[in-house]
């Protein structure tokens, strides 16, 4: 059962993390998108849900702007899903701890997802070099393929980057989950809503929107008083 | 004059620019000092199109750019200043324009340009340029959007690796 | 000689693949050269194919979902240019240039920087509600613009060639994006406000609670409009929360409620 969910994890983290930037960016890459459907393919969807909502707006402001690279959010949700599920059975702990216990492990290992990637295209710096040597040579298909080598970099990027979240994963949780269990059980609703909160947070910092926390505040006000009132 | 940014990006106003540094350095006004540019008006056009109404664009050529800055028509504004190549940044500094920090986005890879940083590319001529401004006191970092760790020009050199 | 529908057709498909090469030297360039070469192939004789290709290979970036109305004007003039032979009447790298960044910042504002949060946040509604369809209705609502933008934009541009500036150049989109970053903030305290609510539900605290979760993300968010990055201050946040937490139940233990 459990190789069976992390390739589908593998599979989900190929499919998603081509879409970053290698092709299609219809964003299935999106945690909102990526965790859910992983889940669902698992047989949790609402474990997926929770942990889209969590982690898709973290870093949502940072933009692919250019030559910037963002974290891996995608790598982030897929393997935080694949982990809850698969230590959730493990442990006998389908719990929003576990799936809590889990994101932390995976998030910050999202950083080592945009490592990844930057090296990804650092190594698809080659490419130009052997398409021009093609064209040279008037080998056109030839030129195409080298193009569609790139794809090879990203995969791997993101397939390294899932293989680091699931391998730490799989061996911090067992361990620390005795230790955990308790504290984070205590406020695991105040961490649930907290972590969608800092994105908001990190996107109302950044967004080039002119009185954005005004703005903002008056919204959350005004639903908030229709919620409480009506 | 109140310059929040000074900024050597060959790709002049594009996305990292107008999403990640305005809104950082909260600029209302972006000088664009390239001579290509100023003398294309269908480019200048292309270019303002892209900036919201809300934010003022001046395009002009290096000379004209450092006397708008130092006449007092900007005061009131939050100023990012663009150049598009090395060469440009010395000579506005040379022109007159006291400027303290630079920083390094875009330079793009060409023939006989080494890569510094991933998307730092210099040739000589850079080299001496930077090296120069340097001599008269300007810092000069490369940072490609605000949440990249901010890293000075020598530190790169050692990064040296292949020749375009 | 026009470069048939079926060949843009297979033009169209290879720009979903613009990024694929993509490196620190050339960005896009590969890709635009991979996408546009079954139609130079349509429009220049064998042999001069590896010279043509040279002009193509070089540095390129622009959105991705603007790329198609780049290629689209591109093929156009390139008709153009193999119309009247010899004598190239416009520069096209040039052309390619003088768009490029304004096309990227447009698209990045608009889409990465508006749509994609406003977006995000009308599918988290139905996310926190435990909607299985929540990653269907994002995938929806954020594609529909986009694809708009692909299809018809490629078409306009291979219509129109040089012309198809002046859309842009018309239609302020800078602006709109604005409108779409402003709506997305809306959108966004409305959803924070929802997810409040459905917190503070069940255990029946006075309702007025729910506003003081403001303070702490206003100062969250001025830390990071100061440059802070996001792993500290989640790190932070959750520290702070579970010692809370912790010292809240040891309290509740020694005082017996």
């Amino acid at each position: 059962m459990t190789p069976l969910a992390l390739l589908t994890g593998a599979f989900m983290a190929l499919v998603c993390g081509l879409d970053r930037i290698a092709v299609f960016q219809v964003l299935i890459s999106r945690p909102v998108v990526a965790a859910p459907v992983t889940a669902l393919l698992l047989g949790e969807p609402l474990i997926g849900l929770q942990i889209g909502v969590m982690v898709e707006l973290l870093w949502l402001a940072r933009l692919p702007v250019g030559a910037a690279v963002p974290p891996d959010d995608t790598q982030v949700a897929i393997g935080a899903s694949v982990l809850a599920v698969v230590m959730g059975r493990h442990l006998d702990a389908m719990t929003l701890t576990m799936t809590l216990v889990c994101l932390l492990v995976a998030f910050p290992l999202g950083k080592v997802g945009q490592f990844f990637e930057h090296r990804a295209r650092l190594y698809n710096g080659r490419l130009p070099g052997l398409v021009e040597q093609a064209i040279e040579q008037g080998k056109m298909g030839q030129a195409q393929w080298q193009h569609l080598r790139g794809m090879l970099s990203f995969a791997l990027s993101s397939l390294l980057t899932y293989g680091a979240i699931v391998a730490g994963g799989l061996l911090a949780v067992p361990h620390i989950w005795p230790l955990v269990q308790n504290p984070v059980s205590l406020s695991a609703e105040a961490l649930q809503l907290a972590l969608p909160l800092i994105g908001v947070a990190m996107i109302l910092g950044s967004i080039n929107v002119s009185r954005a926390i005004t703005l903002f505040c008056a919204a959350f006000g005004m639903a908030f008083l229709l919620l409480w009132l009506v | 004059m109140n310059l929040v940014l000074i900024r050597v990006d060959n790709r002049l106003i594009h996305g990292q620019v107008l999403e990640s540094w305005v809104p950082f350095v909260q600029a209302n006004c972006i000088v664009v000092a390239n001579d290509a540019i100023a003398s294309n008006p269908l480019k200048q056009l292309m270019m303002k199109a892209s900036v919201p109404s809300r934010m003022r664009v001046e395009i002009y050529t290096v000379d004209e750019a450092v006397r708008l800055l130092q006449a007092t028509d900007l005061d009131a504004y939050r100023v990012l200043l663009l150049f598009g190549t090395t060469a440009d940044a010395l000579r506005a500094y040379r022109r007159g324009l006291a400027y303290e920090q630079l920083n390094l986005g875009n330079l793009h890879a060409d023939a006989g340009k080494a890569r510094f940083s991933c998307t730092v590319f210099l040739d000589a001529r850079d080299l001496d340029d930077l090296e120069m401004l340097e001599q008269a006191g300007v810092v000069i970092t490369a940072r490609c959007i605000p949440a990249d760790t901010e890293r000075p020009w020598r530190k790169l050199i050692p990064n040296v690796k292949e020749m375009e | 000689m026009t470069i048939p529908w079926q060949t843009r057709v297979h033009i169209w498909f290879r720009l979903l693949l613009l990024q694929t090469s993509w490196s620190y030297q050339r960005l896009q360039g590969l890709g635009f050269f991979f996408a546009l070469l079954p139609g130079l192939k349509k429009l220049y004789p064998e042999d001069q194919i590896p010279a043509i290709s040279r002009r193509y290979t070089g540095y390129f970036n622009t959105h991705p979902y603007l790329a198609p109305m780049v290629a689209g004007a591109v093929l156009k003039l390139e008709e153009e240019n193999a119309r009247s032979g010899d004598s190239q009447t416009i520069d096209i790298a040039e052309f390619k240039e003088m768009v490029a960044a304004p096309y990227a910042a447009i698209g990045d504002a608009l889409f990465w920087g508006g749509l994609r949060p406003l977006a995000a946040g009308v599918a988290l509604f139905f996310a926190v509600k435990g909607i299985v369809w929540a990653p269907l209705i994002f995938l929806v609502f954020y594609n529909l613009v986009p694809l708009w933008f692909r299809i018809v934009f490629f078409q306009r541009g291979y219509r129109q060639g040089l012309q198809s500036v002046e859309f842009i150049q018309n239609h302020n989109l800078a602006d709109w994006a604005i409108h779409l970053k402003e709506a997305a903030v809306v959108v966004l305290g409305g959803f924070c406000a929802f997810l409040v609510f459905t917190h503070l539900d069940p255990h029946e605290p006075p309702g007025w609670l729910g506003l003081l979760v403001l303070l702490p993300m206003i100062l969250l968010g001025l830390g990071a409009r100061k440059g802070l990055s996001t792993l500290l201050l989640v790190f932070l946040t959750c520290l702070t929360i579970v010692m809370v937490g912790m010292f809240w139940a040891d309290l509740a233990l020694v005082l017996g409620f």
